[in-house]
Formats: structure tokens, C-alpha cells, sequence
């Protein structure tokens, strides 16, 4: 059956002409993602004016770099968006693989930093394979619910659907990245729930996973997490320890009041006192240097661009389609909601970027990459195949 | 196909079959997870805006504050007393010195080098400090350190993490030991001063006034604290001046004394102690007090012995001298001698014999036949003999006693003979209540206001002091009750009266000028840094009710004294002087009898001008203090007399 479904899209895709289906092409979520990479790219600028005062045109500029990254990302995701995303799906337990294999590599020769192992070096880049595991899970998931009657009904492909995930999230929780795994779980739960799961299995589920976590936060939860999950709640308890970060952040965020300082005049951001202002932390350095209203913007911006892929998963052809638009969907909306909860002292401090905004070349292109995939699933919506 | 594929594969799987999820709880979710977010982000940055922002301020402006350059203290004429130095210390700041014990090690070793510390020492108040949690306090490992070490510090200090010099506001006094009961000394702030001197705006840092002018003008020589702001960034680096504010340095306290003249009279004290023939032994305190008869402008006032009050900056290396001085049971050179009270012996007669007069137990021109004693006839016919201090056989006026210091004319002056000559009052208790009235009227009993720390009150015995104070252990019942003998002995300033060189000076300066009771000011006129005079310390006074007339007659009293008396030494070939001679007997902490050796007389006589009183712990008033007070008012007369 599936060698089939390949061939015959294989043949359709020949006699397409390359301009087919870009009038279906999502622009409106293209162009909120370029904002998003904009806003990236001023805030990185302003807030490597401290270690960074190069020429911006020099490859050495970390403004140079990421718009590199973003333009190789958008290549990559029109690149992707030529391409039936089927054809991912049909390679879909294969990435799986790929990602297991790869996560469990990292044990042995990834790098570390924070006392955390996230990525590989390759010399001027680093790949970090959470990456690339987190849209195999979501390819995953969406096949075995498309291959068992699209729907997460009973209980037996609720449990598999989460066996699926449980090994990725696993691993990479790990490494360890608590935010990543949680990511992972939203995915799932994202995904499961638009499949149709049956509320009361989730609410068992949900009961369970209660039950659980003091185990898990005795047992699997280094002293690290657990310390930062007390910084949370008093960050002046230790302030120059493991409170600095998350008392910095506030500060410089709480400090942008309703305007902000101005553009490179924060002074949190300026004078060093905020850490990696250019990641982790660079939606600190927006609310201090625009503020309240700064970070409104933002926060319009990336609602456009989700319920962009809102209506992906709407327009979608087939379950497969609909359940890998709501997986990217999830993926981005939980990384924005982690980094902005990490942020605003919500949650405790995990190393999730801020999608299209924090400076860093792997999570750019991957994510421009999940675009092309809900690109792909825009262009061969109903409509278009009925034509 | 994975295996696992195939395996779960359900008959009904159509691949393509057609989406029917409902996005919509997508969407909520979306906004509901932004809505939490913007919630709390309202909550910190328009609530909690302002405390943020006010964080963030206090996170990057350091303020460093300047001390201001202390005030100088100079003498009448304007000769600095004191010098503003730097004084250097060596510090280690814990958390900056390297890792390995190794290299601490051979920093300390340098240090040894270069300033003399012991490296073990060094290392030990180190460890301390890192153990204590204290590592990013700086520790003073030397101080006061000469400035060639201070120099070869600062440049070996690049190569030495941790390690600084400090260079803090110091004091040189340079005027000697002749001044160090005057100027005091500063040091740094004790815990109990801090918290006192915090609410005024002190720095931890500063240092303040501990005794004498530094302490009692503190706030005089202090100054404006200034500082500058500064943008600092988180690694601790100053990154742009935001603003400055220029310390306002301290006024200068020009003092009434002559630096000359108190030179000079502490040498003079010094060089008479030795034990002149009396008999007695040397002398091993000191004191005497030089002051404007009308104004009480202290010209002079010393106490011996002296000492050195620099030993308090350099208080490390001259520990032992510090000990030495502090722990001083013999001679107590810390305390001022002339705020320190003594038995005023003779001198109290002019007391005496101003209540006599104005309360009308004698006249001017009342006269006793003066023997060796008085012989008073007590109940049962028991005789009490009163000696005098010698056989007077003469007929004496009230002149004429002071001048010869006669004992037995102020006994029956002050508590007269219980038969034909009536004393002060009309019983024996009253006229002890009415001489110790006369005797606080003239300023004995209470502190004289002069401006300096440590001064005594002295003691004015009355009836109802006895009474309150001479019962209990070791004193037999009645015991406390006032006698004659009581009245006697106030009256010739002995038995319980105490006062301090000088109360006496004042008493003397209210004789001299008729009746106004000066208060004793050693400071003149603060001035500010422009030259200009900020305030000056003006003249105070009460006036005693007293007739001149009685005055007068003391004052020829005294004068008799020095030109045919018992002060006879104490004359000036420069001007008239006049002044009572005092001998205090007491005993000394064994138990053998000594006494103290008082003068204190003023000139000239027909308009005066200068009190001086001078006080010996050994020794006799007309033989060692007289001639010294003549020697002073000589020097005065010639040196300092405007």
C-alpha cells in the first residue's frame, strides 16, 4: 500500500509544473516568521554590543551569522515545501532511528556545557539531534495514527502513541534537558488530543503522571534542576549563585516597564549584569529595552504565525497531514512558552531558545525546515487535490 | 517496513483517510498559554515596573565616596598643632588571591619581603577569613607602613592577585607630647560609634575624633563627605562617570592656647619635679592651667607626665607602648591632671574667707591673736586642739592670714569658736551648709563647662552629703553627723573637699576680675577653609552675688602673700603678681601621709590679666608650686601678653 501511495506521487510530482501550488503557499506565515527572524536579528545586534564590536558585515558578527542561518533556512524550507510530505512519512520510523541512535551517540561524543550534553561539535557547527528527533517524533506520530484509523480512541494506541515518544524524551531528558522532553510531552499531548483521545484516559494518564512525580523528582531529577526550581521561587535566596540568572532576567525585564529603555540602552542588557542576553535570555533584553508593548508585539507575532499553523492543520488533506501540522504547532508554541516562562521566572531555567529569535544556527534551520513541512501540507490541502 | 510497523498494522488503516481532529482546542490553547504569559508579564513590568527599575539602578550605579581632608587645629597664632598624612596599609582581599594554596603561599612570601608580615600569620587570618564567609572583605594585614615600603607594595601589587594598598586619612601630631592631652587622637570608628555616627552619614571608613579637640569638634574638622557615581558593569568594571560631588574640607579649630607657653610650662613642670629639699620625694604628677582672668581663654593647660598620641595611628608596632600607657596605675598618663580632682588644700581659703566677709563672721578689719592652735572646749570639758600648719604668734587680719596662710584664722572664720566668735551660721551644721554654698557658688562641685572630654566634678562636702554618704559598712553609728571639726577642715581644703586644678584656675579668675565665674574654653574660633571665621567660641560667664568690696580684700590677701607671705616665690620681676599658696596633706595608696603642692595666683595685680594654678600629687605649695607659677607668669608676661 505504501509503496504505491509513493509511486503515484512520485508520477504526479513529475508532471507538475515547479510553479504549481505556490499560489496555496502560506505568505502570511512566511512573512510572520521573517518578522520574528527581524526582531532576531536587532535584539542579537543589541545585545552582543557588549562582547561583539566588529563590523556587522563580517562573517565574525553574530547578526552576519544568523542571518546566514535564516537564509539557509529559508532555502531549506522552500526547499521542503516542493516536497509531498508524504514522502517524510514514508521515511518517518527510519528518522526515527536516525534520532536514537543519534541521542545515544551524544553520550559518547557530544559536547558539554552547563553540565549538559545537547549537541554535536562539527567544527564551525554544532547539531544538536533534539533537534531533528523532535520532528521524527512528530512524523511518527502522525503515521501510526494514520495508519490506525486516524483516531487516538482506544486505549491500546493512546499507550503506543506514547511509547513512541517516552524513548526520545527519555533520552533526552537525560542529557539532561528537562524543557526538551517537556516539549516532547506537549507534542504528544498536542497530537493525541486532536487525534481524538478519549478525555477520560487522558485525565487517568494525567492522574498517574501526578502520582509519579514526587518519585521522579526524587530519583530523576539532578540536584541542578531542583535547585533551580527553588531559585524560582526566591531568586534573592542565592543571588549570586544559581539565583543570578533568573534575578537578572527579572530585573531586566521588570525594569523595561511599559515603553523599555530604548533600543541599546538597556542597561541590564548593556552592562553584562543579564546572561547569554542573546539566547536563552533574549526576551529579557526585548522587555527591557521595549518594554511591555516591545514584547506585545512579539507575543502578536507569534500568535499569527501559530494560528497560521492552526489552519495548516485545518486545511490539511488527510489525518497525517492535519496530525503533523498540530505536532508543529505544538513544537513551536511549547518552545515560545517555555523560553518566555523561563523568562518571566515561571519556570525554571532549561536552555530552550526562543523560536526564530534566539541567536543559534541549528534551531533556526530546523525550525524554518518544520515550516517548509507545514508549507507542504498547506499546498496539497483538499482543494488542490480535488482540482 | 519495520517489523514493529507490520505488527501493528490494524485492517481497517487506510492511510489518506480524511482529518476530522477539531483544530479549535488548538487555538484556545495557544491563547490561553500566551494570555498566562501576559498576565505575568503585566504583573512584573507595570506593577512591580518601578521596583524593578529601581533595582536595576542600584545594580549598576556604584557610589564611591571621598573623604574630606580633615580640619587643622592650630594654636592662638595660627602654628598648625597637626598635619593630614596618608597612612598606608597593606590589604588582601581573600576571594581574588589564587586557587592553589602553593601560590598563595609564594604571595606571601613577597609580602614578607616587601613589608615584614609573617607569611604564617598572613595565611592564617586568611583561612580564617574564607572559613568565617567573609572572603570578600579586604583584611588589613599591616598598617602605617613607611612610605618607601608603601611605594615598592603598590608596584609589586600588579603581580600579586588579592593583594592592594590602602591609603586612608591619618593624623601627625607635631607639635609633641606637650599637646596630647589637649588635641586627642582619631581613629576608626568602634561598633558603638558606627551605629551612632551611621544615622549622620559617616562612612565605615572614616575616621573620628576620640578625645579631646578632634572629639569634641568633631564635627568642625569633619567636613562634607563628597562622591562619585559611576556605571559599573556586571564584572565589576567602572564604565562611565555619572557624576561628582567635591568633599567640603573641614574647618580649622584655631585653639586659645599658646603653643610657646604650653611648650613651655611642660617643661617647667616636668624639670621641677624632682624633690626640692622638702623632704617629701619627687613629684609624679602634674598640672597646671593658664587662663584669661576675665574671659577663661585657656592659654595653657597641661598635665604631667605626657605622652606621645601618634602611638595610637601606629598602635601596631608601638603596642607595647600603647599597653604601657593605657594600664598606667602610677601616674595615669592618660588622665588630664587638671581635670582631675585633688585635696585643694590652703587655696580654699579664699573661699573661706569670701563667705566670711559677706556672711559677717568677720570683718576686714576683724583681727585674731594667732598662735601654734585653737584649743576648743567640746562637751564634757574635753579639749579639742586644732594645730595650725606653724606658730604665727601674731595678731592677724584676714589679709594677713591669707598671706601667711594661717589655719586657726579660718577655723574660727568659718565655724568660729563655739563661744565668743560665731562662725558662718548659727550652728555648726549651718555653717558647714553655708560655706559648701559659698564654695559651689564659686564653681567647686559641678564640671566647668571647658571644652574638653574626661573633666571631674571634684566634691563639696555638706552635713547632708555626710549623712547620705558616711553610713554602712566601716562607718560607726553617728559617724555620718556633721562635726566642727568637719567645717574646720572644709574651711582650709582639707578632709572631704576635692577639686580640680582647674576649678581652682576659675575660682581665682573670679577673685581677680570681681566676680564673674568664667567658663574655661581651650578652642577660640572655628575657620573655615577660606580663612574666614565660621563662629567663634564666645566668652561665658555667670556672675557670683558678691560684694567687690570682699574681693577686694582677698585680693590684697593675696598680693600680701606673694610680697612678704608664704608665696613669696612666685614673684615676677615683670609684673605684680598675687596668689594663695596651698599644701594638701593626704595619703597615698599605702598609707603613708604626702601632700600636694598647690599655687595659683593671677597678675597683674591692679588689672589682671592671666590666672595661673599650678599643681603638684608631692611637694609643698610656697616652696615647689609658687616658684613655677612666678616662672610661667614671667614667660607670659613676656611671650604671650598681646
Amino acid at each position: 500500500m505504501t509503496s504505491v501511495t509513493l509511486g503515484n506521487f512520485g508520477r504526479a510530482r513529475a508532471r507538475t509544473s515547479f510553479w504549481r501550488g505556490w499560489d496555496r503557499f502560506d505568505y502570511v506565515m512566511v512573512a510572520a516568521a521573517l518578522a520574528l527572524v527581524g526582531c532576531g536579528l536587532a535584539l542579537i545586534h543589541s545585545g552582543s554590543r557588549p562582547w561583539y564590536d566588529g563590523p556587522i558585515t563580517s562573517l565574525a558578527s553574530p547578526v552576519a551569522k544568523q542571518a546566514l542561518f535564516a537564509v539557509i533556512g529559508i532555502a531549506v524550507m522552500l526547499g521542503i515545501s516542493r516536497v509531498d510530505y508524504h514522502r517524510f512519512l514514508h521515511f518517518a520510523w527510519v528518522f526515527y532511528a536516525l534520532s536514537i541512535v543519534a541521542l545515544l551517540a551524544l553520550f559518547a561524543l557530544g559536547s558539554t556545557a552547563y553540565g549538559s550534553t545537547r549537541w554535536f561539535d562539527l567544527g564551525p557547527v554544532q547539531v544538536q539531534p533534539s533537534e531533528f528527533a523532535k520532528l521524527a517524533a512528530i512524523l511518527c506520530l502522525a503515521r501510526f495514527f494514520s495508519e490506525h484509523g486516524g483516531d487516538a480512541r482506544d486505549v491500546r494506541s493512546l499507550l503506543l502513541s506514547m511509547a513512541i515518544v517516552a524513548p526520545l524524551a527519555g533520552l533526552v531528558f537525560l542529557q539532561p534537558d528537562l524543557g526538551t522532553s517537556i516539549v516532547f510531552g506537549g507534542i504528544w499531548l498536542g497530537i493525541v488530543v486532536i487525534a481524538g483521545a478519549n478525555r477520560s484516559h487522558l485525565l487517568i494518564m494525567g492522574a498517574i503522571f501526578l502520582a509519579v512525580l514526587p518519585f521522579a523528582w526524587t530519583f530523576a531529577i539532578a540536584d541542578y534542576q531542583v535547585e533551580r526550581v527553588a531559585v524560582l521561587v526566591d531568586p534573592n535566596e542565592d543571588p549570586l549563585d544559581s539565583g543570578y540568572n533568573v534575578l537578572q532576567s527579572q530585573i531586566a525585564l521588570g525594569s523595561g516597564q511599559l515603553l523599555g529603555k530604548g533600543y541599546m540602552q538597556g542597561d541590564q542588557t548593556q552592562l553584562e549584569y543579564l546572561k547569554v542576553a542573546t539566547k536563552d535570555f533574549i526576551f529579557s533584553l526585548l522587555g527591557e529595552e521595549f518594554g511591555f508593548a516591545g514584547a506585545m508585539v512579539l507575543f502578536a507575532l507569534f500568535i499569527l504565525l501559530l494560528m497560521r499553523g492552526v489552519r495548516a492543520a485545518q486545511l490539511a488533506g488527510d489525518t497525517a497531514g492535519q496530525l503533523v501540522a498540530v505536532g508543529i504547532t505544538m513544537l513551536i508554541l511549547m518552545q515560545t512558552f517555555i523560553n518566555v516562562a523561563v523568562n518571566v521566572s515561571l519556570f525554571p531555567v532549561t536552555g530552550i531558545p526562543l523560536p526564530f529569535v534566539s541567536q543559534g544556527g541549528s534551531s533556526l534551520v530546523s525550525l524554518f525546515a518544520s515550516l517548509g513541512l507545514l508549507q507542504s501540507i498547506v499546498m496539497r490541502h483538499r482543494s488542490y487535490r480535488q482540482t | 517496513m519495520s517489523l514493529l510497523d507490520e505488527g501493528l498494522r490494524t485492517p481497517a488503516g487506510p492511510s489518506r483517510n480524511r482529518p476530522h481532529g477539531n483544530v479549535a482546542v488548538l487555538r484556545a490553547f495557544i491563547l490561553l498559554l500566551f494570555g498566562v504569559l501576559t498576565v505575568r508579564l503585566a504583573d512584573m513590568q507595570i506593577l512591580r515596573g518601578e521596583e524593578f527599575a529601581q533595582r536595576s539602578r542600584e545594580n549598576h550605579i556604584v557610589r564611591t565616596n571621598i573623604l574630606p581632608t580633615r580640619g587643622l587645629i592650630t594654636d592662638r597664632n595660627g602654628e598648625p598643632l597637626v598635619k593630614n598624612v596618608g597612612v598606608y596599609s597593606a590589604t588582601i582581599l581573600p576571594e581574588l588571591l589564587p586557587d592553589s594554596q602553593e601560590a598563595r603561599y609564594r604571595i606571601y612570601l613577597r609580602l614578607q619581603e616587601l613589608i615584614g608580615v609573617s607569611p604564617l600569620e598572613v595565611q592564617t587570618r586568611v583561612d580564617e577569613a574564607i572559613a568565617a564567609g567573609r572572603d570578600y572583605i579586604a583584611i588589613r594585614i599591616a598598617t602605617n607602613l613607611p612610605r618607601e615600603a608603601a611605594l615598592a607594595l603598590e608596584e609589586a601589587a600588579v603581580d600579586l592577585p588579592g593583594v592592594s594598598l590602602e591609603v586612608t586619612p591619618g593624623r601627625q601630631y607635631i607639635a609633641g607630647p606637650a599637646f596630647s592631652h589637649i588635641l586627642g587622637y582619631i581613629g576608626p570608628q568602634t561598633a558603638e560609634e558606627a551605629k551612632v555616627l551611621r544615622p549622620q552619614g559617616y562612612q565605615l571608613n572614616e575616621p573620628v575624633g576620640k578625645d579631646g579637640i578632634e572629639a569634641w569638634y568633631e564635627s568642625d574638622l569633619r567636613g562634607q563627605i563628597g562622591y562619585t557615581a559611576a556605571e559599573q558593569n556586571a564584572q565589576g568594571k567602572l564604565i562611565t562617570l555619572l557624576g561628582r560631588q567635591d568633599p567640603v574640607p573641614g574647618n580649622t579649630v584655631r585653639l586659645n592656647i599658646d603653643a610657646g607657653l604650653q611648650q613651655y610650662v611642660a617643661e617647667l613642670l616636668q624639670a621641677s619635679m624632682a624633690d626640692n629639699g622638702s623632704g617629701w620625694g619627687d613629684a609624679k604628677q602634674a598640672a597646671a592651667v593658664v587662663m584669661n582672668a576675665k574671659t577663661g581663654q585657656v592659654y595653657a593647660i597641661v598635665s604631667i607626665p605626657t605622652y606621645d598620641n601618634n602611638i595610637y595611628a601606629d598602635a601596631q608596632r608601638r603596642a607595647a607602648e600603647l599597653e604601657r600607657i593605657q594600664n598606667d596605675t602610677v601616674t595615669y598618663t592618660l588622665l588630664n591632671k587638671a581635670l582631675n580632682p585633688a585635696a585643694p588644700g590652703s587655696t580654699f581659703k579664699l573661699v573661706t574667707a569670701t563667705a566670711g566677709l559677706a556672711e559677717g563672721s568677720i570683718t576686714p578689719n576683724t583681727s585674731f591673736q594667732i598662735g601654734c592652735s585653737l584649743d576648743i572646749k567640746g562637751e564634757n570639758d574635753v579639749i579639742y586642739n586644732y594645730p595650725d600648719w606653724r606658730c604665727h604668734n601674731m595678731l592677724m587680719d584676714v589679709r594677713a592670714a591669707i598671706a601667711w596662710s594661717s589655719n586657726v584664722f579660718f577655723f574660727l572664720t568659718s565655724g568660729g569658736d563655739l563661744e565668743r566668735q560665731r562662725g558662718l551660721g548659727k550652728d555648726v551644721e549651718t555653717s558647714g551648709a553655708v560655706l559648701a554654698a559659698w564654695a559651689r557658688k564659686f564653681g567647686f562641685g559641678k564640671p566647668t563647662g571647658i571644652d574638653l572630654f574626661g573633666e571631674a566634678a571634684g566634691r563639696v562636702p555638706d552635713p547632708q552629703w555626710k549623712r547620705r554618704t558616711k553610713v554602712g559598712e566601716g562607718f560607726a553609728p553617728g559617724e555620718n553627723d556633721w562635726f566642727l571639726g568637719d567645717t574646720y577642715n572644709t574651711a582650709i581644703g582639707q578632709g572631704d573637699v576635692l577639686a580640680t586644678p582647674l576649678q581652682i584656675a576659675r575660682m581665682t579668675a573670679a577673685i581677680a576680675n570681681g566676680g564673674t565665674l568664667p567658663v574655661p574654653h581651650v578652642a577660640d574660633a572655628i575657620i573655615g577653609p577660606d580663612g574666614k571665621v565660621v563662629r567663634t567660641i564666645a566668652p561665658q560667664g555667670e556672675t557670683i552675688d558678691v560684694d567687690p568690696r570682699w574681693l577686694q580684700v582677698v585680693r590684697e590677701g593675696m598680693l600680701g602673700s606673694v610680697q612678704y607671705g608664704a608665696g613669696a616665690r612666685a614673684a615676677s620681676s615683670k609684673t605684680t603678681v598675687a596668689g594663695k599658696t596651698g599644701t594638701a596633706e593626704f595619703f597615698k595608696p599605702d598609707g603613708t601621709k604626702s601632700q600636694h603642692a598647690w599655687f595659683t595666683g593671677f597678675a597683674p595685680y591692679n588689672d589682671p590679666e592671666v590666672v595661673v594654678t599650678v599643681y603638684f600629687d608631692i611637694g609643698v605649695g610656697g616652696d615647689k608650686a609658687a616658684p613655677v607659677a612666678g616662672k610661667i607668669i614671667d614667660y607670659f608676661m613676656e611671650h604671650v601678653r598681646p
